[in-house]
């Protein structure tokens, strides 16, 4: 895990740049002899350094995954935080009892391939939907092109969030629910099928097509 | 499956131990603890799962091992009786798993020993919200099922005092007020659990339902249900007249026959005695007094019939007006409940012990249930024991998602 002074390019962030990210882990103190001299620096500096203040969302406890504490945040509506984290349990149960029965009634030979905990089914998903190329609006000539670009993996990670996110709203009957929509989509994630992925193919096909403007790009 | 009878057959000497021990205190568990892990070593599977899959059978070496319910017993036994979460479970391990605990262990005894010729003894399971109630009362009542009695199983009464989208005046009295999907549904529940009564148990007196219909004295059970499932308009009424054919009969015949030995078992007693959510006509609100469904089941918690036992559980989380923090008998009942019900049983139901957690948490392990790799851990079975104060049903919504 790297702990970097980061550069706070977050709008609206009231924090000087040399605050540092508090680490709520238990694993975060480690004993003198068992550091590098750069990370004997970096102590030093936590030591001198002031820190931000910690979420209420975090816990030191070991079930804390900052993965799913982002994707409730994107979830989360009008500050429903209560809401977006039980849909996101509900979630998780629906995947564990889906993958669970299937465990159980297949026969032995077949269980080995059965994935059963919802957090790999989960970042497993999310990384099936995550871009590699995306595409940017450039400018030149009085016409605006759609250019292939590389894109940061937090941008990537956004991006795989919010089609997921929107296509569970979006997509589905009046009358299921939300969790339902969302176990169902991210368990065809899993798969490398659904919409959410159909979507990311549909970009990295634009972005094939678009590669003649590729030098469009100047930075 | 082998495994157990074969550890079972490997320690004699736990056997012999257990023979006199009394109604459990803490000390003895403990000592129960100490003497099981001479099995562990042997086998770890017997530590939470038990072979004897017969009520009757189960005793306090027993208390904290899991007893599966056989397939074709749910089906019939509990076709609505079951709480959903645990019906859930059900779908998702393949398999129906109750735990034996010491308040339906304390309750098979008591229906063991009790004399049948005398009224019935009223017994009520009471506790803090998710403790178990209504499971150790679906233990108790499994006991029963295969002891051959004829179960009248209520498993919900607050369903009955709310949310009731039909509320018909009474066709026979007129101040009463008929649930007329409620009742019938009860009728096709109660024709399922109770199929081989239905034939043997006859009628004492001629009912009148309108002009054209009645049932005639001496027509089996099963015409009066059929009658309430197929005319919705006076189930309510064939469900009053079935409850007291059942109260005259029970333990009356003497010869092998025709005996049968009733279980009347209520989940969620006070909300016969509370308030309605239900309003009339004029919108002002209903007694409970005023629906045909509730009175008769109150006439049937009177004592004044044999051969049989009267079982319940208290239940907050249903109840209508009524503050979270209520658990007591008295609380719950309100002076009313209390009256009619006195004298009772009271069998209190509370959270794990150390014995039942553990059991819990190696039976979730063992079905694959518990995913995340710190809740396998020492310090994440602490973390759990300290989020849900080992309550059940507490315990059981958290490993759902981790």
């Amino acid at each position: 895990m790297c702990v970097s002074l980061s550069l706070c390019l977050v709008r609206w962030s009231r924090y000087n740049p040399y605050y540092l990210d508090p680490d709520p882990s238990k694993d975060a103190r480690v004993p003198e002899s068992e550091l590098s001299p750069e990370e004997k620096e970096l102590q030093e500096l936590k030591t001198v350094s002031p820190i931000k203040a910690a979420l209420s969302s975090d816990t030191s406890s070991a079930f804390n995954d900052p993965l799913i504490s982002k994707f409730i945040n994107m979830m989360m509506q009008d500050g429903n935080k209560i809401l977006a984290r039980g849909i996101m349990t509900q979630t998780l149960e629906t995947i564990k009892r889906k993958q669970v029965e299937k465990y159980h009634k297949s026969p032995a030979a077949k269980r080995e391939e059965i994935e059963c905990n919802p957090y790999t089914v989960f970042h497993q998903a999310l990384e099936n939907c995550k871009p590699i190329i995306g595409l940017a609006s450039v400018q030149k000539g009085g016409k605006s092109y759609q250019v292939p670009v590389p894109l940061t993996d937090n941008r990537r990670r956004f991006l795989a969030m919010k089609w997921l996110i929107t296509e569970c709203r979006d997509n589905k009957h009046r009358r299921t629910h939300m969790y339902e929509k969302l176990s169902q989509e991210l368990l065809a994630a899993f798969a490398n099928e659904g919409n959410v992925v159909k979507r990311k193919h549909d970009l990295h096909k634009m972005a094939e097509a678009n590669r003649a403007y590729a030098h469009y790009r100047w930075w | 499956m082998n495994l157990h009878k074969l550890s079972s057959r490997l320690c004699p000497t736990v056997t012999q131990k257990f023979r006199h021990l009394q109604i459990q205190s803490r000390g003895q568990q403990l000592e129960a603890v100490g003497v099981e892990t001479e099995s562990t070593e042997q086998n770890p599977l017997s530590v939470f799962r038990t072979s004897e899959q017969d009520p009757t059978y189960h005793s306090e070496r027993h208390t904290g091992q899991y007893y599966t319910l056989p397939a074709a017993h749910i089906q019939k036994l509990f076709p609505h009786g079951l709480p959903p979460r645990f019906q859930l479970q059900i779908k998702t391990f393949n398999e129906g798993c109750v735990m034996v605990r010491p308040p339906a262990l304390e309750l098979i005894s008591y229906l063991k020993k009790a004399d049948y010729s005398k009224p019935p003894l009223r017994y009520i399971l009471y506790g803090d919200v998710g403790t178990g109630k209504t499971m150790c009362l679906s233990h108790a009542l499994h006991y029963c099922y295969t002891q051959g009695w004829l179960i009248v199983h209520i498993s919900d009464a607050h369903l009955w005092v709310k949310n009731c989208k039909e509320l018909l005046p009474s066709s026979s009295r007129p101040s009463r007020f008929d649930q007329p999907i409620q009742a019938s549904q009860w009728l096709k529940n109660f024709k399922i659990t109770n199929e081989r009564f239905l034939s043997k148990i006859k009628t004492t007196q001629q009912y009148v339902w309108t002009k054209r219909e009645r049932t005639e004295k001496g027509q089996p059970l099963g015409e009066l249900v059929d009658q309430g499932v197929n005319r919705m308009k006076s189930s309510s009424d064939v469900v009053g007249a079935v409850l007291r054919e059942l109260r005259l009969q029970a333990g009356g015949a003497t010869e092998g026959e025709g005996a049968f030995k009733l279980a009347v078992a209520v989940d969620g007693l006070n909300a016969l005695w509370g308030k309605t959510s239900l309003k009339k006509e004029d919108r002002t609100m209903c007694e409970p007094e005023e629906l045909t469904l509730i009175h008769n089941v109150r006439k049937m918690m009177k004592n004044n019939w044999s051969g049989g036992a009267i079982l319940t559980a208290l239940s907050q989380t249903g109840s209508l007006f009524k503050p979270q923090s209520a658990y007591l008998p008295s609380e719950l009942l309100g002076e009313e409940g209390f009256d009619n019900m006195e004298p009772f049983v009271p069998v209190s139901v509370s959270n794990y012990n150390e014995k039942e957690f553990e059991s819990c948490y190696l039976y979730y392990l063992d079905r694959n249930w518990l995913q995340h790799s710190h809740s396998r851990s020492e310090e994440g079975k602490k973390e759990l024991i300290f989020l849900s104060n080992k309550n059940p049903s507490i315990l059981e919504r958290l490993c759902a998602f981790l």
